[in-house]
């Protein structure tokens, strides 16, 4: 049976009911990344309810400049996503490519956030309240970098379709590609989302 | 469009039809067998690689098991085998600590949760619903194999310098919190291990999860309405939401862990003198860490339970010949538990100096919790009366399991007391409750399924003479081990040797009796594990190509016995009826394909 056949067939019979199963299993896990900063937001809540040397700080400002960056990210992704749906191939290449060096950009202003804590006297052996900032933003970190190794991937396969029809009929111009493609948007406005709670967060508990 | 879109991955070689012993398909035994994506082989992987962890927890429960019962003996041979870790035949205390905790580790997440869930939801979930396979076979391949990438890094922390890690599977700090090994061994490279480990174990039970809600929720067959669901896919999918949801704390629990470790922060640890000497961290509670790892502890025991209760109902109703009792009372019985069950974690603390008040109101919530699983016990038996009862391996051992689970659950009532709870914390009557209820029956609960759905993996059956002798030992030998740690008051768990307590001394001969009860069931299990792999290949055949050997109604029984990429030759199989219709219309059984005969009334 040929794989023509062979989607024919789940076409005929399996007929998933309304949500597209990888767009269902997405939402999952980020109601499980919710958890996940929902458990160490509240550990900080917890931590400053109990113990008396909590110390208040003014927060540097690199991680309002990393916020307005990741908002851009946000922004771009999701033009690359709509230039894609288009078929216009170029601008999202050109989009995408954008959107990645800025989430670099975004990974570099969170460590110059620390560098700046660091010079402020709250090293990440200090006081606790500067500890969590560290922890928190590093482990919101280590999504972007997920994130970006998954755009990484998808850069390579859009620029390498420029010169290649072939490539990009069945690499770029195909359904499935673009259901990836919104999955990965989803994700960054998702983990973008997460860190303007996260600022906010860090925002209102420091003042 | 998005149709098409769904099954990209799916890998043209698999549709043709694999002989299981055909070792010498070339082309794509790397595809057939290892990274495979086909649920079928992942259930097996997943089983398989969990059999052989039990076997390790259970050797490591053995030798320690050894130490407290003649712990003044030496055994030479441990010497052979683990050099300085038992010189001169003696367990050394570091090593006894090791064995404790990844003894839990191991029962609990690889053995328990990994290879229970993994094998069960992987195999029936699809063959079930009626679909071709899970919703993403690539990041179903994916979670097994970080499954045994954890496993691969947990196993070697046995073999490095400072010994696996020896905290406590419940890995509380601030002994776990510091990597001092003048504190305590394993808290060095052991622990670190066990971090990397747990996190990479997190990470496939999360892909896995998401994979078995998407699978059940949007992939049904048609006419599999929610309510048609056999009741083992209510359990998988519960199981699987409260995974997604219970262990990223987890996850967030060790990761603080690991910076307090690593990069000198002091989240769980304050003021701590070694030696003399007051260490740099301030303002710290270990306490922190035990609300963050027992929202996920306590969820991970109905993580545990859930999935083998849902196939003692089927096996149960399969084998009694009788429609399961309640259906719709056991569906809303799991959906209690799972959200009960976020809202009991802090009677695991009752002894941290919890405000009492917060206290009455886990109280409460734990003994609700006992209605949904009391509701399911009668359930279970209410099936079984006056069936017809086949006795034979699958069926002894999930009425094994009502029967552990109604002798662990009571004990549980006790326990979940605060008041009787202070006195009972961190003694054997803890070790002897939460064994039996969590750690026998969710054996039992797997083994009924490896018994039951072995002719559906393999096409063949085990065989029943030694599975009956299985059964009977384990049975037989789980009460021998753990009903007399309920009398032995006051003893204190996790000890190394009770010879310096002249009060405890009464109870030398019992720990004796449980030693010797722990090794014959152990010798048990071996007999399990050679009528696995000898059926494999020797057992009895089941006859004919679209073999229903039990009898069963779920849709895995109209599939072909051969075990074919996309699980139907044809067309997938419509559902017009429950999962039970046993003894209707004159029949013995009607499987859920079975259109509605003429002036027939669905069972609603």
């Amino acid at each position: 049976m040929k794989e023509d056949d062979y989607i024919k067939k789940l076409k005929s019979t399996t007929e998933y009911t309304g949500v597209h199963p990888k767009r269902f299993a997405l939402w999952l896990g980020m109601a499980s990344m919710t958890m996940f900063f929902a458990a160490l937001t509240s550990a900080l809540i917890l931590k400053k309810g109990d113990y008396k040397v909590w110390e208040n700080f003014k927060l540097p400002v690199s991680f309002m400049y990393s916020t307005v960056a990741i908002v851009l990210v946000s922004v771009i992704m999701h033009f690359s996503y709509i230039a894609y749906k288009k078929a216009k191939f170029a601008a999202f290449r050109w989009l995408l490519f954008l959107g990645f060096l800025l989430g670099i950009g975004f990974l570099l202003l969170q460590y110059f956030g620390w560098a700046a804590l660091n010079s402020i006297g709250k090293p990440i052996t200090g006081n606790i309240s500067g500890q969590f900032i560290y922890l928190i933003s590093s482990l919101h970190g280590f999504h972007i970098v997920v994130g970006l190794i998954v755009t990484f991937i998808f850069l390579i396969f859009a620029f390498r379709a420029r010169k290649d029809e072939a490539f990009e009929f069945k690499n770029i111009a195909n359904p499935s590609r673009l259901l990836h493609m919104e999955l990965l948007v989803t994700f960054w406005h998702f983990i973008d989302i997460v860190w303007i709670y996260l600022y906010l967060f860090f925002y209102y508990n420091y003042i | 469009m998005e149709t098409i879109a769904a099954h990209t991955t799916v890998h043209t070689e698999h549709t043709t039809s694999h002989d299981d012993h055909d070792h010498h398909h070339e082309a794509s035994w790397l595809e057939t067998y290892v990274f495979c994506q086909d649920h079928k082989t992942i259930a097996k992987q997943f089983l398989i690689t969990g059999m052989f962890w039990g076997v390790v927890g259970g050797l490591l429960s053995v030798i320690f098991r050894m130490q407290l019962g003649w712990p003044n003996e030496t055994f030479p041979i441990l010497e052979t085998f683990f050099g300085r870790w038992a010189e001169g035949g003696k367990i050394s205390n570091e090593f006894y600590y090791s064995l404790v905790t990844m003894h839990g580790t191991i029962l609990v997440f690889f053995v328990l949760t990994g290879g229970l869930s993994g094998t069960f939801a992987n195999l029936l979930i699809p063959y079930q619903i009626g679909a071709r396979d899970m919703a993403s076979g690539f990041m179903n391949m994916l979670s097994y194999w970080f499954f045994f990438a954890a496993s691969v890094v947990m196993f070697s922390s046995f073999f490095i310098q400072t010994g696996a890690a020896s905290g406590g599977w419940t890995a509380y700090p601030p002994i776990n919190g510091i990597r001092d090994l003048a504190v305590n061994k394993g808290s060095g490279l052991g622990f670190d291990l066990w971090i990397l480990a747990m996190a990479l174990f997190i990470v496939s039970s999360l892909l896995g999860g998401l994979n078995y809600v998407a699978t059940v929720l949007n992939l049904r067959t048609k006419g599999m309405t929610m309510m048609r669901l056999p009741l083992t896919i209510w359990a998988f999918m519960f199981t699987a939401v409260l995974g997604i949801l219970s262990f990223p704390a987890l996850l967030a629990a060790v990761s603080l862990l690991e910076f307090d470790r690593l990069l000198g922060t002091s989240f769980y640890l304050n003021q701590i003198i070694i030696n003399g000497n007051l260490l740099d961290y301030k303002g710290g509670s270990p306490v922190l860490f035990q609300h963050l790892f027992w929202f996920l502890g306590h969820p991970e025991v109905y993580i545990i339970i859930l999935p083998a209760m849902g196939i003692v109902s089927e096996v149960l109703s399969v084998h009694a010949r009788k429609p399961i009792f309640g259906y719709r009372a056991m569906v809303v019985s799991i959906m209690a538990i799972v959200i009960i069950s976020f809202l009991v974690w802090a009677h695991h603390m009752f002894v941290t100096g919890l405000n009492p008040n917060l206290a009455a109101v886990f109280v409460l919530f734990t003994l609700l919790i006992a209605v949904p699983s009391a509701i399911k016990v009668f359930n279970w038996i209410g099936t079984i009366w006056r069936g017809s009862l086949r006795l034979n391996p699958p069926m002894l051992f999930a009425i094994g399991f009502v029967s552990m689970f109604i002798s662990g659950g009571l004990t549980g009532l006790m326990l979940g007391n605060s008041a009787i709870d202070i006195q009972l914390h961190d003694t054997y009557f803890v070790v002897a409750h939460f064994h039996i209820v969590m750690g026998v029956a969710a054996f039992f609960g797997m083994f009924a399924g490896v018994y039951h759905w072995f002719p559906r993996m393999y096409g063949r059956f085990m065989n029943d003479t030694l599975g009956y002798i299985h059964f009977y030992i384990t049975l037989i030998g789980g009460y021998a081990i753990f009903f007399p740690m309920h009398f032995m008051t006051g003893l204190p768990r996790r000890y190394y040797a009770f010879s310096n307590f002249e009060t405890f001394s009464n109870f030398d001969s019992l720990v004796v009796f449980i030693s010797i009860a722990a090794i014959i069931v152990f010798l048990a299990q071996i007999l399990f594990i050679v009528n696995f792999f000898y059926s494999i290949f020797k057992g009895r055949k089941v006859e004919g190509e679209y073999a229903n050997p039990w009898g069963g109604t779920t849709l895995e029984w109209t599939a072909p016995v051969a075990r074919i990429h996309g699980n139907w030759p044809g067309e997938i199989p419509s559902v017009h009826r429950w999962p039970y219709d046993y003894s209707v219309n004159g029949k013995e059984y009607i499987t859920q394909d079975v259109p509605l005969a003429p002036g027939e009334v669905e069972h609603k």
